[in-house]
């Protein structure tokens, strides 16, 4: 792997402050991936297995709606992670991932994570630790964004 | 007639543990005591330090914040086998709801600062904790996601 990406890598806020030796595991399954607008990064049902950490542009995750409709489940930019569905069974994607604009990431090999995590619990830890920091922000976050939109639909009700 | 389960079998047996590790349990049952509250009574609140966290033996837990003009609004209702409060595991260790049971409700609560000690000091056991946590908090998030997609479609 080169430098650019490696460096890449390890100033991306979600790995900030990792030890050099857990950024090891990070480095060696990392790839570059760019993505035009409109292009799919995953699809709702699909196997999952990819962890992205966007570098620059925008990514819309959506639920996808009979009638090829979707609804906005958020809006994703630089410094942002996103995919946690390859983290635990089924492994199977449960929204799909779009680009609104021309946007890059750097993105990693879920299996190759958990398999590095299970042999080494100081990373296992120390990676699961900021999974978990993220999915309690969005969990918060989410909670308020849905009790407000109970709370307008009882005000218009 | 009722069997009286040891703080130990509660912990055994909860769902959130389930096949641990055996050299694990320990962690739990030594910083662990076994709570009762009556429906109505609050088990912490918003803003104040998080110093436990709760596995639910029975009984029912409403997850609650303040509204000004509404009061207090349920964001969720936890029951048996579920896990209450997640954060004790990061700065600032401050609540973000409040927890009251609706029910008469049993907990088994953990002292998180002993909890918080033990996964620094064993990486083993801490990797098993925060897998364990996350796999619950993706869980969750993806259950309110849900409910937000439905509030969306059923408004214009």
């Amino acid at each position: 792997m080169n430098d650019s990406l490696e460096s890449a890598v390890v100033s991306h806020p979600f790995f900030r402050d990792m030890k050099p030796e857990h950024q090891e595991f990070i480095a060696r399954c990392a790839t570059e991936a760019t993505f035009k607008r409109e292009d799919i990064l995953f699809r709702e049902g699909e196997p999952a297995s990819k962890f992205y950490l966007i570098q620059s542009g925008r990514i819309a995750l959506e639920a996808h709606e009979p009638g090829d409709e979707t609804v906005l489940v958020r809006n994703l930019g630089a410094g942002d992670v996103l995919g946690w569905s390859w983290l635990f069974p089924p492994f199977i994607w449960h929204f799909q991932a779009r680009a609104l604009e021309p946007s890059t990431a750097i993105v990693l090999n879920g299996a190759h994570l958990l398999v590095a995590a299970e042999r080494n619990p100081g990373f296992g830890y120390d990676l699961m630790k900021r999974v978990a920091q993220v999915l309690v922000q969005r969990l918060q976050t989410t909670r308020k964004q849905l009790l407000r939109q109970q709370i307008e639909s009882i005000m218009e009700g | 007639m009722q069997t009286m389960d040891t703080l130990e079998n509660l912990i055994v047996k909860h769902p959130f543990l389930s096949e641990l590790n055996p050299h694990f349990y320990h962690f739990f049952n030594d910083c662990a005591l076994h709570r009762r509250y009556e429906p109505g009574q609050e088990i912490f609140h918003e803003h104040g330090n998080a110093e436990h966290f709760y596995l639910i033996h029975s009984g029912k837990v409403a997850l609650e914040t303040f509204v000004p003009g509404r009061s207090r609004v349920t964001i969720q209702t936890l029951g048996p086998g579920e896990a209450l409060g997640w954060s004790w595991l990061f700065p600032p260790h401050q609540w973000h709801f409040s927890a009251s049971a609706t029910e008469p409700t049993e907990l088994i609560e953990f002292d998180a600062a002993s909890l918080r000690d033990k996964v620094e000091e064993n990486r083993d056991f801490g990797n098993e904790l925060v897998t364990r946590v996350a796999r619950i908090l993706l869980e969750r998030l993806q259950g309110t996601r849900e409910q937000l997609i439905d509030v969306y479609r059923m408004r214009p």
